[in-house]
C-alpha cells in the first residue's frame, strides 16, 4: 500500500511550526500506524533528513504515550483504541492522511508530533492519590467493597492518561480525564476520606494549567481509547457540588487547640 | 496544598450557576408559551389573562426584574467561559472531525446570540411597542387592554412573521442541547434515567417551538382573526 502523509513539523516549542507532505512507499497492510511512521522515518535517515518524532513507548494500548490526531480524530477513525492499536488496512490504498499533535494551550509542543502532558501530571498531584500512613499492610478482606462499586471504579480507574479528550474537546478541556480519577477514588473507601478537597483541588488545578471548560458535547467519550463515560463527569459536577455543600462550614484554625489531630 | 478558590469561581462553579439560571429561564419560557396558547381561546380569555398578571404589578416587576437580572447572569457567564474556551486552544487543527457533538451543541454561541437578539426585539414589539406603534395599546369591549387584537395585527405582517419565527429557531436549537446539557452539569445521572436524561432537551424544544410557531402561523394562515 501507498500513502500521501502530511505531517506536522516543528523544530521546537518556540518556533513556527507547518505542514510537510511525505509518500509512504511499501507498507503493509497489518502493519500498524506507528510501524508505518517508523519506515518513513528510515527513508528520512536514509536520506540525511530529521526523522519525524511521535510518541511512543507499549504499542499495546495500555501506556498512553502515542498521541496523534489523525484526519482530525485523535487515535484515529477507529473507535476504543489508542494510535498504537490502529492498523494500516484500516485506509484505503493511496489515501491522504493527515497528522496532527494534540494541540491546547495546556499541552505545548515540544517537536512534531510530541506535546508537554505534564499538566495532567500536575492535576493529577494536586489531588489524584489517597494518603495511607505507614504501619502494617491491612488484610485485603477488611474493606468490603460492593461489586458494582468497584466494577465501576475500575470502569474509571482504566484511564491511561493519553489526554484524547483534550485533544477532541473543543474547548480542549481535561474534564473527561479529572472525572475519572475523582470518580475511580471517590467510589472507594480508601478514596473517601479525601474526597471533598480532591474534587476541588483537582478541579482548581485544571483551571489553572489552562484547559477549557465541558460543554457537554462528549467528543472525548467517543476518542478515548479506554471508552470512558461521559457518565463520570456528571458524578464529577455532583462531587463538586458536594463539596461545595460539606465545607460551607468553618475551617479548621491553625491556632484552635486542635490542631494537633487536626 | 494549595487553598481552594471560591467554589463559583471555578469553571465547573460557573457552569453550574450556567445551567440553574438557564432552567430557571426555560421554566418561564414553557409557562409563557403555555399562557399565550389562550390566544385559541379568542380575546376574552387572553385579554382576561393579560389583565389578571397586570393587576399584580408587585409579582409582575418582580418577576420582571428576576428574569432579567438571571439572563444578564447567563449572558455575563456564557461570554466568561467561552472566552477562556477559546483561549484553551490558540493553534486550530487543519481537519477536524466531530464524531458525536450535535448540530445543536456545536452552535449554542450562535443560536443564543440570536436568542437574545430576538428577545430584544420582542421586547421592543409587543411590550414597549416601540417597532410598531400602529398597533397601541387599545381596549376592547370590556375594557381589557386588548392583547389579544395586538398579537393578530402584528403577526398579519410577513416581516414580523420571518423575525418571529427566525426567534423560534433560535430558541428551539439553543434549548436542544442546553436542557440535557445542564442536568448533566447539575450531575444528574442515573443509569435508570439516561433516556430520559438525553430526551429532555429536544422535548422540551419541541413542545414550546411547536407551541409558539402554532400562535404565529394560527393567525398569519387567518385560522385565527381579530
Amino acid at each position: 500500500m501507498t500513502f500521501t502523509l502530511k505531517i506536522w513539523r516543528q523544530k521546537s516549542p518556540d518556533e513556527k511550526g507547518r505542514f510537510v507532505t511525505y509518500k509512504a512507499h511499501d507498507v503493509g497492510s497489518g502493519m500498524s500506524f506507528l510501524e508505518m511512521l517508523d519506515g518513513v522515518n528510515q527513508g528520512l535517515i536514509a536520506k540525511g533528513e530529521e526523522p519525524v518524532a511521535f510518541e511512543q513507548d507499549c504499542r499495546e494500548g495500555i501506556c498512553g504515550s502515542c498521541s496523534l490526531v489523525i484526519n482530525g480524530i485523535p487515535h484515529g477513525p477507529d473507535r476504543g483504541m489508542s494510535t498504537c492499536q490502529l492498523y494500516m488496512r484500516r485506509f484505503p490504498d493511496g489515501a491522504a492522511i493527515t497528522i496532527e499533535p494534540w494541540r491546547a494551550r495546556a499541552f505545548p509542543i515540544i517537536k512534531d508530533l510530541v506535546v508537554d502532558r505534564r499538566a495532567l501530571d500536575r492535576v493529577m498531584q494536586a489531588g489524584g492519590y489517597v494518603s495511607v500512613n505507614t504501619g502494617g499492610a491491612v488484610d485485603g478482606n477488611v474493606l468490603l467493597i460492593e461489586k458494582d462499586q468497584a466494577e465501576t471504579a475500575m470502569d474509571a480507574a482504566s484511564c491511561i492518561g493519553c489526554g484524547a479528550c483534550v485533544a477532541a474537546c473543543k474547548n480542549a478541556s481535561a474534564m473527561l480525564f479529572v472525572a475519572a480519577k475523582v470518580s475511580h477514588l471517590a467510589l472507594l473507601p480508601q478514596g473517601k476520606p479525601e474526597r471533598t478537597r480532591r474534587v476541588k483541588t483537582m478541579l482548581d488545578a485544571m483551571d489553572r494549567e489552562g484547559f477549557g471548560s465541558c460543554g457537554n458535547q462528549y467528543e472525548c467519550e467517543a476518542v478515548c481509547p479506554k471508552r470512558i463515560s461521559v457518565r463520570f463527569i456528571a458524578t464529577l459536577n455532583r462531587e463538586y457540588l458536594r463539596a461545595g455543600v460539606v465545607e460551607s462550614g468553618l475551617p479548621a484554625e491553625p491556632e484552635s487547640p486542635h490542631a494537633e489531630s487536626a | 496544598m494549595a487553598h481552594p478558590s471560591n467554589h463559583f469561581q471555578s469553571s465547573v462553579g460557573r457552569k453550574v450557576v450556567m445551567a440553574l439560571s438557564g432552567l430557571g429561564l426555560v421554566l418561564y419560557v414553557i409557562f409563557h408559551m403555555l399562557g399565550n396558547l389562550q390566544v385559541f381561546e379568542g380575546s376574552h380569555a387572553l385579554n382576561g389573562y393579560a389583565t389578571m398578571l397586570r393587576d399584580m404589578p408587585i409579582l409582575l416587576w418582580i418577576a420582571r426584574i428576576g428574569l432579567l437580572s438571571l439572563a444578564a447572569l447567563h449572558i455575563v457567564l456564557a461570554i466568561q467561559l467561552t472566552l477562556r474556551n477559546r483561549r484553551a486552544r490558540p493553534v486550530a487543527y487543519a481537519v477536524r472531525e466531530y464524531r458525536q457533538a450535535s448540530f445543536a451543541s456545536r452552535t449554542m454561541a450562535v443560536s443564543g446570540l440570536v436568542l437574545l437578539l430576538f428577545i430584544l426585539f420582542h421586547l421592543l414589539h409587543l411590550t414597549a411597542g416601540v417597532i410598531d406603534p400602529s398597533s397601541a395599546d387599545r381596549l376592547d369591549t370590556e375594557g381589557h387592554r386588548d392583547v389579544y387584537g395586538k398579537i393578530v395585527h402584528a403577526f398579519q405582517n410577513p416581516f414580523i412573521v420571518a423575525c418571529y419565527l427566525t426567534g423560534q429557531l433560535g430558541l428551539g436549537l439553543h434549548l436542544n442541547h442546553a436542557v440535557t446539557s445542564s442536568l448533566q452539569t447539575l450531575g444528574l445521572e442515573r443509569a435508570a434515567f439516561n433516556r430520559l436524561i438525553k430526551a429532555a432537551g429536544p422535548t422540551v424544544a419541541l413542545l414550546v417551538v411547536l407551541g409558539n410557531v402554532a400562535i404565529i402561523l394560527a393567525i398569519f394562515l387567518g385560522i385565527v382573526r381579530g
